[in-house]
């Protein structure tokens, strides 16, 4: 009875635990008072349905109490501020609350979502809100994932919360005129997560857990608005790069680069959903800076039908991103399109433009790309000095391994070769 | 909610009278829509912060100081007190407040009683 009593709850947690928080929220106009409504429900729950047995819409159940609790909460907040308070609610009967189980659940999770992302919040603080708040993250998986302290996330997200409640941040989906804005920062909080995710190539670190939940928000979002192509580009791009993962690492637990890595293992059904949403993006014909980075992930993707790599293409949609959103991370991957289109030399000058006044100096891509066209050229040293200066600038094993073995590599090849230049 | 709206400029901006009386135009034009629709509660411009005096309170007393609280370039010039339904209408407000490049509307929140 225990077990069948935690493993419902387990379930309606996993499931539900972001659409039930939104709703609240949405119903109390305050974050702290919906994620406590919620965790006392779930304490209720522990205790009543090992009693009497997992409810039929355990949701709903879910719902009802936290709803109750929440009017509790607030009366005793308005008490406490002396204020007239409202006429106390009955003690609700199991009937009420089988009852109120019958009602429907609004989705407010898109409200949520955008007050959770809203710019007057620290850009830190928004996308650790959104996981905790839409997908139930733990603060401790939190923690981990931004390399900070429990302690330190909790007072981040209460920070947050806080703020929400007492500047008036709206619980609403903003109108046209901040439109743009807001859902621009909606995904740069998403494509962060992603990032976190990402630069773990093994998976083995703890940002990779958040690598599932932005695939599930990204589709979520998608589900939610359905009429945005950048919201669909942006989740094409992370199906996209997430389903090179398996390809990623060696036997021995080092990063392979993308255009060595095996075609056979990379997600063909992630891939599969990245096609499908890219198509639609495309019919509602407003192209942006997510769906070209999706596209340039697509192009890449190819090489498992066709077995090449298109890089005429790639330089292109390169092109096309440094107008649309120009940054350096485009610019040094535009230079090694450019170095595999026109010849190493070529990209070695398009990366010495990119690092103009040292900008990208303390970035391990920078370093990567040039010792890969330094070698290619033939200048080796400079080639060993840039992967020394990369091994200093990377944090996760996977990739470290791999530096090692370029470094030892290139000393292999110093004594067969001479280096000009 | 009520919400004010705090400018901060550097004051060199406005040595000009030329461009003094176009800003303070834009201000009279904002006032009067606010006042319009309701929106208005208080709004003010400071005189400059050589003006200021700051009592200055130390564990052992207060002292007087010449000058502004904040010694910074930017200064406090000028404020909007309004209200608004909630942080998106009272920012939406801030973003038509006059200020020159380099300033910023600080927007903040009244304290409810």
């Amino acid at each position: 009875m225990a077990d069948a009593a935690g493993q419902a709850l387990d379930a309606a947690v996993r499931e539900g635990s972001g659409r039930l928080v939104a709703a609240l929220a949405a119903r109390f106009r305050d974050l702290d008072v919906a994620e406590d409504a919620f965790a006392f429900a779930c304490a209720a729950a522990v205790v009543a349905w090992r009693r009497d047995g997992p409810p039929r819409d355990a949701a709903a159940w879910l719902y009802a109490t936290a709803r109750r609790r929440g009017f509790d909460l607030t009366r005793r907040a308005r008490v406490r501020d002396a204020y007239r308070p409202d006429d106390p609610d009955p003690e609700a009967t199991p009937e009420e609350i089988a009852m109120a189980a019958l009602e429907p659940i609004p989705d407010e999770r898109l409200r949520l979502i955008f007050t959770c992302c809203h710019p007057a919040l620290a850009v830190e603080a928004r996308i650790a809100l959104t996981l905790r708040t839409i997908c139930g993250l733990s603060v401790d998986r939190l923690a981990r994932a931004f390399l900070t302290t429990e302690l330190a996330m909790t007072q981040r997200l209460t920070r947050a919360r806080r703020k929400i409640a007492q500047a008036g941040i709206p619980f609403e989906v903003p109108g046209p005129r901040e439109w743009p804005e807001r859902l621009g920062a909606v995904l740069a909080a998403l494509e962060i997560a992603y990032a976190q995710a990402y630069e773990d190539a093994a998976g083995a670190g703890d940002a990779a857990g958040l690598a599932g939940e932005t695939l599930r928000l990204s589709r979520v979002l998608c589900d939610l608005l359905p009429d945005e192509p950048e919201v669909m580009g942006l989740a094409a791009s992370i199906r996209l790069a997430e389903a090179r993962r398996p390809a990623r690492i060696d036997g021995e637990g080092r990063m392979i680069p993308l255009d060595e890595q095996e075609v056979g293992r990379w997600d063909e059904a992630l891939i599969d959903e990245a096609v499908a949403l890219l198509a639609r993006a495309a019919q509602v014909g407003r192209s942006g800076p997510y769906q070209v980075m999706a596209a340039i992930h697509g192009a890449h993707a190819s090489r498992k039908e066709t077995g090449v790599t298109p890089w005429l293409t790639i330089l292109g949609l390169y092109d096309a991103l440094m107008v649309v959103r120009p940054s350096p991370v485009a610019e040094i991957n535009r230079a090694v399109a450019l170095a595999k289109v026109e010849g190493a030399e070529a990209g070695l000058r398009a990366l010495a433009a990119a690092n103009a006044e040292g900008r990208v100096e303390n970035f391990a891509p920078y370093h990567a790309a040039r010792a890969h066209l330094a070698e290619q050229a033939g200048g080796i040293e400079v080639a060993r000095g840039a992967l020394v200066r990369c091994l200093e600038l990377v944090a996760t094993p996977a990739e470290q391994g791999y530096l090692r073995g370029r470094i030892a590599r290139l000393g292999a090849s110093t004594s067969s070769r001479t280096a000009p230049r | 909610m009520k919400y004010m709206l705090l400018i901060y400029e550097a004051e060199g901006e406005y040595r000009e009278p030329s461009t003094m009386q176009a800003v303070v135009q834009a201000h009279m034009k904002l006032a009067a829509e606010l006042r319009e629709k309701g929106i208005l509660i208080s709004g003010d411009g400071l005189q400059t912060s050589e003006t200021a005096t700051t009592v200055k309170f130390a564990a052992d007393g207060q002292t007087l100081h010449d000058g502004p609280f904040p010694e910074t370039r930017e200064q406090l010039g000028g404020y909007y007190l309004i209200e608004a339904k909630d942080l998106d209408e009272a920012l939406a407000w801030a973003r038509r407040v006059p200020c020159s490049a380099g300033g910023g509307v600080e927007v903040r929140p009244l304290m409810v009683y």
